[in-house]
């Protein structure tokens, strides 16, 4: 029968596994409240989930943002930018946007329903609804409004007037952006203008319209002095079309 | 004036230098001293003392807050019984007094509905649509009181306000948070708001005082998702999906916790309301954000034990 151990000994063997296991334990469990922190604001974001998703947009995109002089520091502002189908444009703008100028952002058009609508509700989302726009530009809010999808990357498609209406009537600047990437690189940008102003000042909702359709047409010069023009169709993820359009664009640049 | 936030409201309005006389009905007495107010116990149901001792009294500003919450003190049919009973009686009375210049009355802001589509934090001028018993309820004492208002040309203000939580105020929604295992909807875990007591009882002195007309919200600032809320009272969190609800609310009922339905819903489809009007037509921002209100939610404790001034035994 061998020895038993003094037992200072067997207190540090015993003890060694215990305080490793409590450390562990805890950095685990410090781990997961961060995780799931869930500290929202007035209107559901949670800056905690933001800054987790664009960490992991980050190892798909590179995004870069220009023109952030043009966002204004504390009031609120509504930015419309291009959409391709299927690329989450104003989401990924609006994560790049808030890392940008370090202010929360909200973009357009979560769903209703569970559980997508609650998830984006956390990542900003604000319903499609000119109500909600309104509210959240009156309460100083960054806002960033999708245009209807295009299978093109160089042109903006629709802007929604009713959408626009709501900047009108919150009183707040509204800024074209064109967000230019490909599906095959990693390099993304947002690139904001200054603010439209309608051309002349209306009375009714032709305002809007004008508004809405100046905001278009900006939106395409942006698209266009930013160069990289892809066609928006499945083969752009063909890396070959990809670098030829962008090589061809460069070409005519020059 | 004997629940809790007409008991502080009363004891609030004793202090104002414009307040010349007070005087309160309820079905139970106050829970505080009041030094000036006068009591009258009366129930909401016994029209014709309430109509007598109103009209007698000629009040110029009436303040009406008996509205009994489902599964606060009263199982929901009876609590929808007595707050239309007390509205028709008060409000009615009220109608008749030759010097009456302002009503106030509570509302909730469970009046807009959390129908699929409807807005995350709909401010006032957005209609209203409730999609529970409870705000139903609520939206009906609201036409009532702008009704009456028209008629005999009062300005009728009527303050929306978040679920009211505060020591020993009896809240569906406060009780449920407190069980030692909290259910939540672990597809939906959505934001809501609530309110603080005291800052309830200021935002009603503040609209007397001012004579509001129309609604207002009063809701405290930020939100807390369920989860949060259950964590930061280190409750169990239990998640459900859907069906088992029906049985969780069983269970929660046996357990001295009912979830009435406007409780559920807020559970799954959250509760905001916008409170910007409130800072700009009354000058009034609530003390407590929402987050502190539901940390001393739980701070709270359950029983209070006083010891005796003097030992008899």
């Amino acid at each position: 029968m061998a020895p038993a151990p003094p037992p200072g000994q067997l207190a540090t063997v015993v003890n060694l596994p215990v305080r490793a296991t409590r450390a562990t334990a805890g950095a685990t469990l410090g781990t997961l409240r961060r995780l799931v922190a869930d500290d929202v604001d007035d209107w559901g974001r949670d800056d905690a989930v933001v800054q987790r998703m664009w960490s992991l947009a980050a190892l798909r995109w590179q995004a870069a943002v220009g023109g952030t002089e043009h966002v204004p520091r504390r009031a609120g502002a509504l930015v419309v930018v291009n959409a391709r189908r299927l690329a989450l444009a104003p989401v990924l703008a609006a994560l790049a946007l808030g890392d940008a100028t370090g202010r929360p952002v909200r973009f357009v058009g979560r769903p209703d329903i569970a559980p997508i609508g609650p998830a984006m509700q956390r990542l900003g989302g604000l319903l499609a609804c000119a109500d909600e726009i309104t509210g959240a530009l009156r309460a100083r809010q960054l806002v960033v409004l999708g245009a209807e999808h295009t299978t093109s990357n160089g042109h903006c498609g629709r802007v929604d007037h009713r959408l626009i209406g709501a900047a009108v009537a919150a009183g707040v600047a509204v800024l074209p952006a064109a967000a230019i990437s490909s599906p095959t690189g990693r390099a993304a940008r947002v690139e904001l203008g200054a603010p439209v102003r309608p051309a002349r000042r209306r009375r009714g909702p032709l305002e809007e319209l004008e508004l809405a359709g100046a905001v278009q047409e900006r939106i395409d010069e942006l698209l266009s002095e930013a160069g990289a023009t892809l066609s928006g169709t499945p083969l752009d993820w063909v890396a070959w079309v990809g670098g030829w359009a962008r090589t061809a664009a460069a070409g005519a640049g020059q | 004036m004997g629940g809790e936030l007409g008991c502080r409201v009363a004891s609030l309005l004793e202090d104002e230098p414009w307040v010349g006389s007070l005087e309160g009905i309820d079905a139970d007495p106050p829970r505080y001293r009041l030094r000036r107010a006068r009591f009258h116990r009366i129930a909401p149901g016994d029209h014709d003392r309430v109509v007598s001792l109103v009209t007698r009294y000629n009040p110029h500003v009436v303040v009406h807050i008996a509205v009994w919450e489902p599964h606060s003190r009263a199982n929901p049919a009876r609590a929808a019984e007595l707050t239309g009973d007390a509205a028709t009686s008060i409000l009615g009375a009220a109608a008749e007094c030759r010097a009456l210049e302002a009503i106030v009355v509570r509302s909730g802001i469970e009046v807009y509905g959390r129908r699929r589509g409807r807005l995350t934090r709909p401010d006032e001028s957005v209609p209203t649509d409730p999609t529970s018993g409870y705000g139903r309820v609520l939206d009906q004492l609201e036409h009532t009181a702008a009704e009456i208002g028209r008629r005999v040309g009062t300005t009728v203000g009527s303050l929306r306000l978040a679920s009211v939580l505060g020591p020993h105020v009896p809240s569906p929604l406060g009780r449920l948070l407190r069980m030692p295992a909290v259910p939540f909807s672990a597809l939906a875990n959505p934001p809501f708001a609530v309110v603080h007591l005291d800052d309830a009882a200021r935002a009603f002195v503040a609209a007397t005082r001012q004579r509001l007309d129309g609604p207002l919200n009063i809701v405290a600032p930020g939100a807390v998702t369920v989860t949060q809320a259950i964590r930061r009272g280190r409750r169990i969190p239990v998640p459900l999906v859907g069906p088992e609800w029906a049985l969780a609310r069983r269970f929660a009922y046996l357990s001295g916790s009912p979830v009435p339905e406007h409780v559920q819903e807020l559970f799954h489809r959250g509760r905001l309301a916008d409170n910007h009007r409130a800072t700009d037509l009354l000058r009034f921002t609530p003390a407590a954000s929402t987050r502190e209100v539901i940390d001393q939610l739980y701070a709270w404790p359950t029983v209070i034990r006083i010891p005796a001034q003097r030992q008899v035994a």
